[in-house]
């Protein structure tokens, strides 16, 4: 063992004093700056606040740059999906036929007379030996197959030799076929197809009251013009389902954003007051809103509407906000009551009360600052259930009156043709899905970043 | 602080894995609860129900009902289910054959003169417990059906009755009814008026036969169970379970039993859902489906013969013809008359095959004097001009010292076209005349109470034959029809009414119908809309079903199974 430690005098000499101690290796950063950096570090939540603020600018600044009349309905262009040819021709308005000309026409058998097109088409045909009790007319949109199913009857029993449809008709193929009926009403075995490819058309009048030609130019008939845009599509009485879309938003966000803010404020009162008091108040005021939780919230929506006496076609919507608030804030008192016990223990309130400090200022400057956290994340939350209340609600026809658009309402109305037109069910439910989704994790993000005890993990 | 990011991803993975095995243990046990259940219900499920739409071999045909009936007593039935039913295991005095013509039912003759009927019943019409049919079992139901203590809704249809009208007020008792059986098997009505449609008339379910005897053992509860009702129609109730399904087999003491060529209907189902009707005749459960507007895709694509069948109903918009409503003002409704277009509505907006737009009350089925009514007389047109409109419009806001019009309201049904149909006209009204319409969406009941309490400017109504005569469209706008829930007031339109009722010449008839027509369009007093159609589809094996604008409908009473036709 040897013990050989060899000092020179460099070794002996004093140290210099570092002149500063400790450096602070972040920057001071305050509760909410510290929230921020890790909301900004949560890439979900962050696009989520995208989402939302794009949200925003849809129904805010939306109707401005597509100011399209949500009401206005174009019979022309009825349950339109998007992106559809939307060229069309000029053509004389549409004079009731009464056969004329039927006989005329050089063809024999069942016939096209005149131009057919998307206003009218107008079939005529030779009399069908054994044809007594006249004929059936159907139409389909499928080529007719050995199983004769000849589609829809458009006419069960016709005596005449000609027949004119103005049945829906679309720019498209449709298989015309005749059938004549036996003297007990019975189909005979032979039966006439023709097919038929309509072209769109429009009349002048109509194309000039919807402003697709100028009020000063001669038209003539047979030019072409082009149909309004729809970008999303029309719904089933042919109104512009993307500003029905943007109009439904300022209803669907209007529930959603006021009425979580007024029962977030309602229940922030009412919890603090339960949780600063205690004691016997605390134990009434919680049973109260456990009562309240109990309430059907359904029932209670039914019963505002009566009790507001709304008549004919009024909005329902007061009465749904007003239930939704009267209904909803227990959640958010208990949650703020918890908070408010625990920090009402805290040694730097008793340390401010043993400086005189009086109980609004402890409530004002200690405890709701305190449970700011929990009361934003609940307000997050809270908004996409709202919105989803008010879309249920208005999906069961106790939210808007029409002709004002909702989501819900607009889902409910698009529900009905979901196989044939799926736009107008898929795009008001795809904007309510992504809504909540949004909201949802916003408010996830916004619970991460707003929790105190999250900032040691940085 | 690595260690604890490494911490982190790996306890994400691991609860990652676990969250996974959980959802597929969770799917894997939901799919084996559902087939266990599966297999259970089909273990304990009736063997009658697994049967298919038609089977030949058994002559039986499965159906389903809209709605439950809410009993069968023929002296209260009103709505179309019940009227279906009874249509099926009763018979009146006189019945329609599959053509619609007027034959011998109980009655195996009968003359109609224009103050007294006088039927023979024939002797093999039978009870289905072997008892004959009587006279007595008719007077016994008109009497009961009188009765203001039975409080029927259909009792004004045997106001043609001598004193039926009185006996029903509570003024006479049930036994001074016009009608006497001098035997067993001869029945002799006095008529309070002239009528020239009696023999339609007695074919009614609530002219149909009751018996005392048995109706007072059953304790008032006549018509609520299977074994509560006694039948002498085609069928019998064999057993009937409520909320479920009603089954009828053919009754074996009908007087016409070898005519009935089906053994059994099964009502298996009740649903008034137009998804699952679609469903179970997609499985080949049903032998007929009623086609919802959504359900003709599904049909067009499944190559379905579909079939369509004009009901008989009109609908039209109907005013509130009260004293304090605007809609009292005649140039006010010709405004809103000036821009009603129902070729646009049906074309455009209804979209439904079978809807046939129109402009009268009347609807283009009914007969007039050689040929159809419609055809000698159709009604006035009224062009689509806005300009006038609008000129009518302003003489009504002088006329009712308007600053500017108050919002109206338009009652509707709750339904998908209903509701397509009113925001169509919600906007006409708007785009053309500047007036705001609310919409007031109400289910069926309660339109029904708004219309009878007046809480409504315009309505949207309908109106189905109670029989085949003009007058049952015609009497409708008459001040005292309590289904006139406009209350229309025209002492000039009462008078024609009157004498129509009274009067059996069908030549004086149809002119004075023609002449109600022409005051229905002049006075604007409703807006015209469509004939309703409905378009169903029928398994190709059976045959033979008959549609009816008045009385059972659909009626299968005439039906057959032809097994070859699959």
């Amino acid at each position: 063992m040897t013990n050989d430690i060899r000092l020179s005098s460099r070794d002996l000499e004093h140290i210099a004093q570092e002149r500063v101690v400790e450096t602070l290796s972040r920057p001071s950063l305050s509760y909410w700056q510290d929230a921020w950096i890790r909301l900004k570090g949560n890439r979900r939540a962050l696009i989520s606040l995208y989402i939302v603020i794009a949200l925003l600018a849809f129904t805010l600044i939306g109707p401005l740059l597509w100011s399209v009349d949500p009401s206005v309905q174009d019979l022309d262009q009825i349950s339109q999906p998007p992106g559809v040819d939307r060229r069309a021709t000029l053509v004389a308005p549409h004079v009731p036929w009464h056969g004329g000309e039927a006989e005329t026409a050089a063809v024999d058998g069942l016939r096209i007379v005149g131009a057919a097109n998307s206003q009218a088409v107008r079939l005529a045909w030779d009399p069908i030996p054994g044809a007594v009790r006249g004929y059936r007319i159907y139409r389909n949109i499928f080529p007719i197959g050995p199983e004769k199913a000849y589609g829809l009857p458009l006419v069960m029993s016709i005596a005449g030799t000609w027949y004119e449809d103005l049945l829906d008709l679309k720019p498209r193929d449709y298989y015309y076929t005749v059938v004549g009926l036996d003297e007990h009403g019975v189909e005979l075995p032979d039966a006439e197809t023709i097919e038929v490819t309509l072209p769109r058309v429009i009349t002048i009048d109509e194309a000039r009251g919807r402003g697709l030609i100028a009020a000063d130019a001669t038209p003539q008939l047979g030019d072409p013009v082009t149909l309004a845009l729809h970008p999303l599509g029309t719904d089933a009485l042919g109104r512009d389902l993307l500003a029905r879309l943007m109009h439904g938003a300022r209803v669907s966000l209007f529930i959603g954003i006021v009425a979580p803010f007024l029962y977030v404020m309602i229940g922030v009162a009412y919890g603090a007051m339960a949780g600063f008091i205690g004691g016997r108040t605390d134990a009434v005021l919680m049973r109260f809103a456990d009562f309240v939780v109990a309430l059907p919230f359904l029932l209670f929506m039914i019963l505002f509407k009566v009790m507001f006496g709304l008549g004919a076609g009024e909005s329902g919507i007061v009465p749904m906000l007003i239930a939704m608030v009267i209904l909803s804030w227990p959640a958010t008192s208990r949650l703020v009551r918890g908070q408010i016990l625990s920090i009402r223990e805290e040694g730097y309130i008793g340390a401010s009360r043993l400086l005189g400090a009086a109980t609004p200022y402890l409530v004002m400057r200690h405890m709701i600052p305190n449970t700011m956290g929990v009361i934003l994340v609940t307000l997050t939350f809270a908004v996409p259930s709202a919105i989803f209340t008010e879309a249920f609600l208005s999906f069961i026809g106790m939210g808007v009156a029409p002709p004002t658009p909702s989501w819900g309402s607009m889902c409910n109305e698009g529900i009905k043709t979901m196989l044939t037109t799926p736009h107008e069910l898929l795009f008001p439910a795809i904007l309510i899905s992504i809504t909540v989704l949004a909201f949802n994790l916003l408010g996830d993000g916004l619970r991460d970043a707003l929790d105190a005890r999250m900032r040691s993990r940085e | 602080m690595a260690d604890v990011i490494i911490d982190e991803s790996s306890f994400v993975r691991s609860a990652g894995r676990q969250l996974l095995v959980y959802g597929i243990v969770t799917v894997l046990g939901f799919a084996l609860l559902m087939w266990l259940l599966d297999a259970l219900a089909s273990l304990v499920g009736s063997s009658s129900e697994t049967t298919g739409a038609v089977d030949a071999a058994t002559g039986t045909i499965t159906l389903y009902l809209d709605e439950e009936p809410p009993q069968l007593d023929s002296t209260l039935a009103t709505d179309q289910v019940s009227g279906r039913i009874i249509g099926h295991v009763m018979e009146g005095l006189l019945r329609k054959d599959e053509l619609g013509n007027i034959v011998g039912g109980v009655a195996e003759s009968w003359t109609i003169d224009a103050d007294k009927a006088v039927f023979n019943l024939r002797a093999a019409a039978r009870w289905s417990d072997g008892k004959p049919v009587t006279a007595h079992d008719f007077i016994f139901a008109w009497q009961r059906t009188l009765d203001p203590a039975t409080a029927s809704e259909y009792a004004f249809i045997l106001y043609y009755i001598k004193n039926a009208e009185a006996i029903n007020r509570g003024e006479m008792p049930p036994t001074a009814l016009g009608v006497s059986a001098p035997d067993e098997r001869t029945l002799v009505v006095e008529l309070e008026r002239p009528v020239l449609f009696f023999d339609k008339l007695v074919s009614f379910p609530t002219y149909y036969p009751v018996r005392e005897d048995f109706f007072k053992a059953t304790n008032g509860r006549y018509g609520a169970d299977a074994d509560t009702l006694l039948y002498n129609g085609p069928f019998v109730i064999s057993s009937w379970v409520h909320g479920a399904s009603l089954r009828m087999d053919r009754n074996e003491s009908y007087w016409r039993r070898d005519e009935i060529r089906l053994n059994t209907i099964n009502w298996a189902y009740i649903t008034s859902d137009a998804n699952a009707q679609l469903n179970f005749f997609k499985d080949g459960k049903v032998a007929y489906a009623g086609m919802a507007p959504e359900s003709l895709s599904v049909a067009l694509e499944n190559r379905w013969h579909l079939r369509q069948f004009q009901d008989g109903g009109v609908f039209f918009i109907e005013f509130n013809h009260r004293p304090n409503r605007l809609t009292r003002n005649l140039h006010l409704r010709r405004a809103l008359l000036l821009v009603n277009n129902s070729s646009e509505l049906v074309n455009k907006v209804t979209k439904l095959p079978g809807y046939l737009p129109t402009n009268s009350l009347f609807p283009a089925f009914l007969d007039g004097l050689h040929d159809k009514f419609r055809r000698e007389h159709p009604a006035k047109d009224v062009p689509i001009d806005v300009d006038q409109a609008r000129r009518e419009l302003e003489l009504a806001r002088k006329e009712l010292g308007l600053e500017k019009w108050p919002p109206l309201s338009l009652l509707t049904g709750d339904n998908p076209i209903a509701n397509l149909q009113s925001e169509y006209y919600q906007s006409v009204f708007k785009d053309k005349l500047g007036l705001d319409v609310r919409i007031d969406r109400q289910i069926f009941k309660q339109r029904l109470q708004k219309m009878t309490s007046g809480d409504f400017d315009m309505v949207m109504a309908g109106w189905g034959p109670d029989y085949e005569d003009l007058l049952t469209f015609g009497d409708f706008f008459a001040s005292w029809n309590l289904n006139n829930r406009g209350r229309y007031d025209n002492p000039e339109y009462d008078a024609l009414v009157r004498k129509a009722q009274a009067s059996l010449d069908q030549a004086e008839r149809v002119e004075l119908f023609a002449r109600m027509q022409d005051i229905i369009v002049d006075d604007a007093v409703i807006l015209p809309n469509y004939e309703k159609g409905a378009s169903f589809v029928t398994d190709p094996r059976l045959k033979g079903l008959v549609r009816r604008v008045v009385g059972a409908d659909p009626d299968y009473t005439y039906a057959w199974i032809e097994e070859s036709a699959q």
